[in-house]
């Protein structure tokens, strides 16, 4: 029997930290999430609460760590808890570095150029782990016995979904996409909110019979019109996406900076009763930060 | 005393009072309130540092409910944070819905383990 899977939301909220007492529940960190399989230690994303994900591994006391990390796309918010990494100052850990294709440096250079010294005090080749780049292949990578599939996602500058199939258990991980730009019924979408919301096929098949999806539900339909080309979906159309792809429980993530925990609620309460008029079975949930799921 | 020396009642009076600084941390309890399954309703004070609710005498709280594992779910207080650990119960544990494995808690969250429902007060209201 393969070794579960442990999924844990260090941070969920989307563009900039939110602490304070109105985001309490669903947590001010930006994102990041742990997949951990047996000692296999992936990361997606390194926002601010990745800071809390290095404590909490040093806490766990394991000799050595070997951590995989799969970022969405560099901008701040993805990427500013990596100088935080504890581990990646100690010289037993060893940190591998995804670029989505062969040949490319992105990430390997925005994580170095987040770490100069006009933004940071410590220099990236000054930390102690060894950081390794490795490279995705006609869009796939093995680990072993796990096996990851990239997909491009619109967003500006562009980001990755990344798909985690593990001992028959299949986890997607996509956020900062808008999946609005991408509906086949775009403009009747924004025209009829009721209308179902058709999602193209290459996504649908990405996605298709997900364990769990995390995906970018950021806005409410009411907010989403005057933020076109921001980058973000509508939480309604994550639950269209998540029922038309069989997913069996979708966790709504990078919750909008200005929502209060009660703001989130509503939004998710809206995406629910959305998915029960479809008769859906989906699970559909807000992520919060210090949640772990077991699959 | 004539009248006009009587101080006037809205007048803020001066006088030397000792500084506080702090206050020692409150001995407030986070509590669970029962609103399902067999013993229901009652509140259960988390005053250990940890709690473990289940079917069996070895737990803390136990519940006498055949849908619970013996040591079903252990509430464990770390300063001011209140999280859960499901302990590999048979019938798993849901927070708000969901089934979790672990999660940090908040007032108001609902607990559900076996047939017994929970909602977790931070404080004593």
């Amino acid at each position: 029997m393969s070794a579960p899977a442990f999924v844990r939301f260090w941070g969920t909220r989307g563009s900039i930290p939110t602490p304070g007492h109105k985001t309490r529940r669903f947590g001010g960190n930006t994102s990041c999430v742990e997949i951990r399989v047996g000692d296999v230690e992936l990361v997606c994303d390194g926002g601010t609460g990745l800071r809390e994900l290095g404590l909490d591994l040093a806490k766990r006391g394991r000799p050595k760590l070997e951590a995989h990390f799969f970022f969405s796309h560099m901008h701040w918010d993805h990427i500013q808890g990596f100088p935080f990494f504890v581990p990646a100052y100690g010289p037993e850990s060893e940190l591998f570095v995804y670029e989505t294709s062969a040949g490319d440096d992105r990430v390997q250079k925005l994580l170095h150029g987040q770490m100069s010294s006009e933004y940071f005090p410590v220099a990236f080749g000054d930390l102690g782990a060894r950081i390794t780049a490795r490279h995705f292949e006609r869009a796939t990578v093995e680990l072993g016995s796990i096996r990851v599939r990239c997909l491009e996602q619109r967003h500006p500058g562009r980001s990755f979904a990344y798909a985690f199939e593990l001992g028959g258990k299949k986890i997607v991980y996509a956020t900062d996409s808008e999946l609005d730009l991408l509906l086949e019924n775009r403009e009747e979408s924004l025209a009829d909110l009721d209308a179902v919301r058709r999602l193209p096929r290459e996504l649908l098949a990405f996605v298709e019979g997900a364990d769990l999806l995390i995906a970018d539900g950021q806005y409410t339909d009411e907010e989403y019109p005057r933020k076109v080309g921001w980058g973000h979906a509508r939480a309604n159309t994550v639950a269209d996406l998540a029922q038309q792809a069989g997913v069996k429980q979708c966790a709504v993530f990078h919750h909008d900076p200005m929502h209060s925990d009660e703001l989130v609620d509503q939004k998710i309460q809206s995406a629910c009763e959305r998915l029960d008029r479809q008769g859906a079975r989906t699970l559909l949930f807000g992520a919060r930060e210090g949640l772990e799921l077991k699959f | 005393m004539s009248k006009s020396h009587e101080p006037d009642s809205d007048a803020t009076i001066s006088g030397d009072v000792s500084i506080v600084a702090g206050l020692p941390p409150s001995r407030k309890l986070p509590t669970l309130e029962q609103v399902r399954g067999p013993g229901a309703p009652r509140r259960i004070a988390l005053a250990l540092n940890e709690t473990v609710v289940g079917r069996g005498t070895q737990a803390n709280v136990t519940i006498d409910s055949a849908l619970l594992s013996r040591r079903h779910v252990v509430f464990r207080r770390s300063g001011p944070e209140l999280a859960l650990s499901d302990l590999e119960s048979a019938n798993g544990v849901y927070v708000n819905g969901v089934k979790a494995h672990f999660a940090v808690l908040h007032e108001g969250d609902t607990i559900q383990v076996g047939d017994v429902v929970f909602v977790l007060h931070e404080a004593p209201e």
